[in-house]
């Protein structure tokens, strides 16, 4: 009994930290720049994708990460530059404009790796026991990974010369270019960066799930949702509101039955839109 | 007004009952020109994957038919629908086929909310051949099923795999929808029948990608012998995926009743081990007919065809049913083909398959997946479909 | 009424010649995108003119159809089914109200957040209708739902929904030539300003959705009998965003781009997709293009200037009826305190006035002079203390019930509404505290006039350039334009935020002379914050000055000069 209990806690971490990992992106392109991006989505699936790529090429899997930052890399410079840049600050114009790359990514990769579903092997197999429950081993990779990316990523912000420039940024644009920060630059590079973040998680998640084209869309929801809940202001708002949403949907399926723990997400995070839309930890 | 009284003379097709279910679409008996096969299969939306092969496999069999003398001495010319659309849509392109471009008959693979829509639309008019496995129940006029139903689908699996491993304990897992729930309940019956054990049932939403690891993990608690699978598309790729990776493979059997080719492509081969699927039709069934059909394919695509799956076959048996239904009436009468449907045998992609109340009896394979391949492990000869539409 | 007669004929011949024009199955095909163009004009009211980007139209759709197709299934051959179908369509009008009221009362929202909150709605109806099997018939839909008695689903089917097009399309084109839809595109661009001008902006906004949501719910009541079934794709995500590409390449602002993107994108699609491999990159890249360069869309850059043509009245301008009543404009301020975060702004403020006149409020930068103006008008709470505003006892201030008393407040930028014209901007204000609900539907609210509209047309000529848009005026003639506004409304207090920042010698000229006459004619207070001293000696009958948040002196312009606190503050000396 005790490692059913061990198991149930470990899916709704990894459930957790998943949603954190997928979302970290997209709270640094819709909390540091402003843009809503639709398109979040799709470029997990490209990292995905990467993975599902680097493995029929017979490579090791580890080489899909670079692969994965070079995609969302040479994808994410020119969408910055001709889509994202004009529209900093008409965000409405930008969740219209990244919807329609979201369809246009989705059908490229369609063209190049066709509709089906794709498989891509474990690089890590079997079972390990923890505490009387058995679990897949890549998962707690995985998860090991995704903290150490995040701790990283929060690391750097706070204490980087660049993390600080972001945050001038973020603040006061115009000060900051005024005292000499390349601000257009940095932008770029902050939004590409989010972008490369998708990838990597995309990278992460593909020997667990199913990679086709659509993937995408099971994602950026999810995600707004997560940053919705937990608030852009601060790291803590991505944990908590995976926290919240992995959770709720977690003991919800587990009480009732899997649609009502959908739905009561799908509701709580209506709730938080309408009722509290800076989310439990505000800025 | 040349138009107006166009649409009065359409309008009377249309509205018909039985009285006029004959008058405006029967074949015109003399000429020389082709009779036209609509055909409604996934081009777009969620399940367009399948519908490379189906279009590839329904090019086969009516250059077959054409071979063979074509349809009532006539060759047959696709007019192609695209079954993806919305209901709505999919009706319209039903009506624009059967009134404008005048088609004989249709053939059909598509979800089952289309499926009702083309029916309603047509009303009967020409004959309407549906060919994916579904959930049962078509009674509708002039409507002809090929698909696998509920019964052919779970029983002959379920009893064998009762008998091969002593599968007693079952969890039921599915999306939440009509298909999957009509087919637990008739499993239910099956495994009450043997004496089995229903030992959980869960469903899932259709729509967001679900994750299944609180699932695998309530498996494994609820200890089954076997988990009867009835999740489509990405969900079934996702379940099985986890269900491989927390180690249950190795001790717990898994039976899917839709999960072909590409599919398991997508689970992966160090996923599918004690994984079963139970359909008409897997490329591994060995037979003449399929050998002749594979070869066949090959021969006319290539090998950079679109890989052949269960849904074009269907489409590919669904298409001679359909030549046979109507050179065995005479006509694409409505009468004649119902009454000529009844005990009518024709060829499939695997054997011959013999249409009753207007679903088919054929056979039915147990397959066990071996990497991303398909090892038949048992065929059922000609089982019976247990659907009971008058003719 | 040109405009109205002119839409009834073009779309009245339009879609009744159509139907001679195309065969009997477009005719068909066309009954289902004339009612997605239904839909998709609900779109332009609530985004192209409200500014409201709803990604669930879809919502109102979908619960207009299952209403419709279940009432049919019930009851198609009871008498009250007509009724009961109008109704059904009342229920999308009254959920979209409801929604609106709900989530914009009290709160100005984030419009990104809106849109997902209509998004994550849609997306919850569709699991309702897809898991709600007894009811909704679950994910195959509601089957056999028949046709509306008498008429033939087929034969009548363009019939139906062109007739309901044509009446969606008068009634869009009616609201947006009203001042109601003058209203709804001032909303658009700046919620805030059309407070300060006596409108509540939710209740705007609610009424757009609502109406949106009515036209969503006709499309959605008609579908079901045309097409004798109702299933759940209705609430898919594709449908609610096609729409929003239909409208934004067609024209959301336009009566005839949501209609032109529906019918035209909508038809083009079906047919070429098949025929294109990859009509939806091609599709998406459209949609971005738009986005990006052509904002408007397609019709946005022709139907204005037709409409401009056809509105352009000669038609003299009425009188407005008077007012209604307005307070006197006094002030008393005690012990206002008011802090943001750890700043204290506002220093246990007092401040009276209690006569007309002109009152400057001075200080050195972050005095607190903008703060208290603030703090007036509800922008700011402060902490503690009280204000007494036109002789009222103000616990918390609202700027649009304030506006309604007869104040109005003029910011340091100007705030006018650039997508309007000349005119609008000015009917705007004479609108305030006089138009009533039934003349903000009707026309003659647009050629309204004042004695004190025409004497700031007769001293800044620009502003009888009726039509000219706000957006090409040079940045005097947009202060010269909010001031006009914030009198036109013929307020008791005014409150102006340094009203001649930017303004060339001779205009600042003309804005002095203006606010003296104005105050003067209106019997009003003004309130100026003021830093150039020559302006306050011209101006001021009396001279306020405020040091951290604080009244350091009060009397007149020399008083002032000649008080030591003041020269401390000011460093010895006056700007």
């Amino acid at each position: 009994m005790d490692g059913l209990l061990v198991a149930h806690g470990l899916n709704i971490s990894f459930e957790i930290v998943v949603l954190a990992l997928v979302s970290l992106g997209l709270a640094i392109t819709l909390g540091l720049l402003g843009v809503l991006n639709l398109a979040h989505g799709e470029f997990v699936m490209i990292g995905a994708f990467s993975a599902f790529f680097v493995q029929s090429q017979g490579w090791p899997y580890l080489a899909a990460f670079p692969v994965a930052i070079l995609a969302c890399g040479a994808i994410g410079w020119p969408v910055e530059k001709f889509l994202i840049r004009p529209l900093y600050a008409r965000p409405f114009d930008a969740i219209l404009a990244t919807w329609g790359l979201s369809l246009l990514l989705r059908e490229m990769v369609e063209f190049f790796f066709g509709r089906g579903f794709n498989s891509v092997a474990q690089p890590i197999k079997g079972t390990v026991n923890i505490l009387g429950a058995d679990y897949p081993a890549f998962q707690i990779v995985v998860m090991l990974a995704a903290i150490a990316l995040i701790a990283t990523i929060v690391f750097w912000f706070l204490r980087s010369v660049t993390g600080r420039r972001i945050q001038a940024m973020v603040d006061n644009p115009d000060l900051a270019k005024a005292v000499g920060i390349p601000v257009d630059a940095l932008a770029r590079n902050t939004f590409v960066a989010g972008l490369c973040l998708a990838g990597i998680s995309g990278v992460l998640l593909a020997p667990i799930v199913a990679v086709h084209p659509s993937m995408g869309i099971d994602y950026v929801l999810k995600s707004f949702f997560v940053l919705v809940v937990g608030g852009l202001g601060h790291i803590l708002g991505l944990v908590i509101g995976s926290g919240v949403i992995g959770g709720a949907e977690a003991t919800v399926s587990a009480i009732i039955d899997r649609t009502s723990g959908y739905s009561f997400v799908l509701i709580l995070s209506l709730l938080f839109l309408w009722r509290r839309p800076n989310g439990l930890v505000a800025r | 007004m040349n138009t107006q009284l166009k649409r009065r003379e359409v309008l009377a097709g249309m509205a018909g009952g039985a009285a006029l279910l004959s008058s405006p679409a029967v074949l015109r008996a003399a000429g020389n020109e082709a009779i036209k096969m609509g055909t409604f299969f996934s081009l777009t939306g969620p399940a367009s994957l399948f519908g490379p092969t189906q279009t590839a496999c329904t090019a086969l069999a009516v250059d077959q038919i054409n071979a063979m003398g074509g349809i009532l001495g006539k060759q047959v010319e696709i007019v192609a629908g695209d079954g993806g659309l919305s209901p709505a849509e999919a009706a319209q392109a039903a009506i624009r086929m059967t009134l404008q471009d005048k088609v004989d008959f249709i053939v059909g693979s598509h979800n089952s909310a289309v499926r009702q829509s083309i029916i309603a639309a047509i009303k009967g008019r020409v004959p309407y051949v549906y060919t994916p496995l579904y959930e049962g129940g078509e009674c509708a006029p002039n409507t002809y099923v090929t698909a696998d139903t509920p019964q052919q689908q779970v029983k002959p699996a379920l009893n064998a795999l009762n008998e091969m491993y002593g599968t007693q304990k079952v969890y039921l897992i599915g999306n939440d929808y009509v298909w999957p729930q009509k087919l637990n309940e008739r499993a239910k019956e099956y495994i009450a029948a043997f004496g089995g054990e229903i030992v959980g049932e869960e469903y899932a939403p259709l729509g967001p990608g679900n994750k299944f690891d609180d699932a695998v993990t309530r498996i494994r608690a609820a200890a089954p012998d076997l988990v009867f699978i009835s999740l489509v598309g990405g969900d079934n790729v996702n379940f099985n995926r986890s269900f491989a990776g927390f180690g249950l493979d190795s001790s717990i059997r898994r039976l899917s009743v839709l999960l072909e080719e590409l599919t398991l492509f997508g689970i992966g081969a160090e996923n599918s081990d004690g994984l079963f699927s139970s359909m008409s039709y897997f490329t591994a069934v060995e037979s003449p007919e399929n050998d002749a059909f594979k070869s066949q394919y090959a021969a006319k695509f290539g090998a950079d065809g679109p890989p052949l799956s269960m849904l074009g076959a269907d489409a590919y048996s669904g298409t001679h049913c359909a030549a046979a239904l109507l050179n065995a009436a005479g006509s694409n009468d409505a009468s004649a083909v119902m009454s000529a449907s009844n005990g009518l045998s024709y060829t499939t992609a695997t054997g011959t398959a013999v249409m009753t109340n207007r679903h088919v009896n054929k056979d039915i394979y147990l397959a066990e997946c071996n990497g991303v391949a398909f090892d038949i492990v048992k065929s059922f000869k000609g089982v019976a479909h247990g659907e009971t539409c008058s003719v | 009424m040109v405009w109205l007669l002119a839409n009834a004929t073009f779309a009245g011949a339009g879609l009744f010649l159509l139907q001679f024009v195309v065969d009997d199955f477009i005719a068909y095909t066309l009954a289902l995108y004339f009612l997605y163009a239904i839909a998709c004009l609900g779109v332009g009211l609530s985004w192209g003119q409200a500014g409201l980007l709803s990604l669930g139209q879809g919502l109102f759709v979908g619960v207009g159809a299952y209403l419709s197709g279940l009432s049919l299934i019930a009851f198609s051959d009871q008498w009250f089914l007509y009724p009961l179908l109008v109704s059904c369509c009342m229920v999308p009008g009254a959920l979209g109200f409801g929604i609106g009221q709900l989530i914009f009362r009290g709160r100005t929202l984030n419009g990104a957040y809106f849109a997902l909150i209509t998004l994550g709605l849609v997306l919850l109806a569709s699991l309702i209708a897809t898991s709600w099997n007894s009811v909704t018939g679950g994910f195959n839909g509601l089957l056999g739902v028949p046709g509306l008695p008498g008429l033939d689903g087929f034969e009548h089917a363009y019939v139906i929904s062109a007739s309901a097009l044509f009446v969606a399309i008068l009634m869009v084109a009616w609201l947006l030539a009203t001042p109601l839809g003058v209203l709804w595109r001032a909303v658009a661009e700046d919620e805030r300003r059309v407070a300060y001008l006596g409108f509540d902006p939710n209740l705007l906004k609610s009424v757009a959705l609502g109406l949106s949501g009515l036209l969503g719910g006709l499309a959605g009541v008609l579908y079901a009998p045309i097409n004798n079934l109702v299933t759940p794709d209705l609430f898919g995500f594709a449908l609610s965003t096609n729409f929003i590409i239909w409208a934004a390449i067609g024209g959301r602002a336009t009566v005839y781009g949501p209609v032109l993107g529906a019918v035209g994108i909508g038809l083009l699609t079906v047919q070429l997709r098949e025929t294109i491999d990859y009509w939806e990159i091609i599709l998406a890249m459209i949609f971005m293009g738009t986005v990006l360069y052509f904002k408007w869309g397609l019709l946005g850059y022709v139907e204005p200037f037709i409409k401009q043509i056809l509105i352009r009245s000669t038609a003299p301008l009425t009188p407005a009826p008077p007012r209604n009543p307005t307070g006197v404009g006094t002030l008393d301020i005690k012990g206002l305190e008011l802090q943001v975060g750890q700043v204290r702004i506002l220093n246990d403020l007092s401040l009276s006035i209690d006569a007309p006149g002109i009152y400057c409020l001075i200080g050195p930068n972050g005095a607190g002079k903008t703060t208290a103006f603030n703090a007036m008008t509800g922008e700011l709470s402060a902490q503690s203390g009280q204000m007494s505003i036109m002789q009222s006892v103000v616990a918390s201030p609202d700027a649009r019930t304030l506006a309604q008393q007869g104040m109005g407040r003029k910011f340091q930028v100007p705030c006018v509404f650039d997508a309007l014209s000349i005119s609008e901007n000015l009917s705007l204000a004479l609108w305030t505290a006089r138009i009533d609900r039934p003349a903000l539907l009707g026309f003659e609210a647009l050629q309204w006039t004042s004695v004190i509209r025409q004497e700031l047309e007769r001293r800044f000529p620009f502003l009888t350039e009726r039509s000219r848009l706000v957006r090409d005026l040079s940045h005097g003639q947009r202060q010269v334009l909010d001031l006009a506004i914030v009198l036109c409304t013929e307020p008791r207090l005014i409150l102006l935020d340094e009203p001649c920042a930017g303004l060339s010698k001779a205009e600042t000229q003309d804005v002095i002379d203006t606010v003296q006459w104005a105050a003067a004619s209106l019997g009003a207070t003004a309130i100026i914050i003021e830093h150039d001293m020559a302006l306050v000696k011209a101006l001021a009958d009396k001279v306020f000055v405020l040091h951290q948040g604080h009244l350091l002196a009060e009397g007149t312009v020399a008083e002032i000069q000649g008080n030591e606190k003041v020269k401390t503050v000011y460093g010895g000396g006056s700007k």
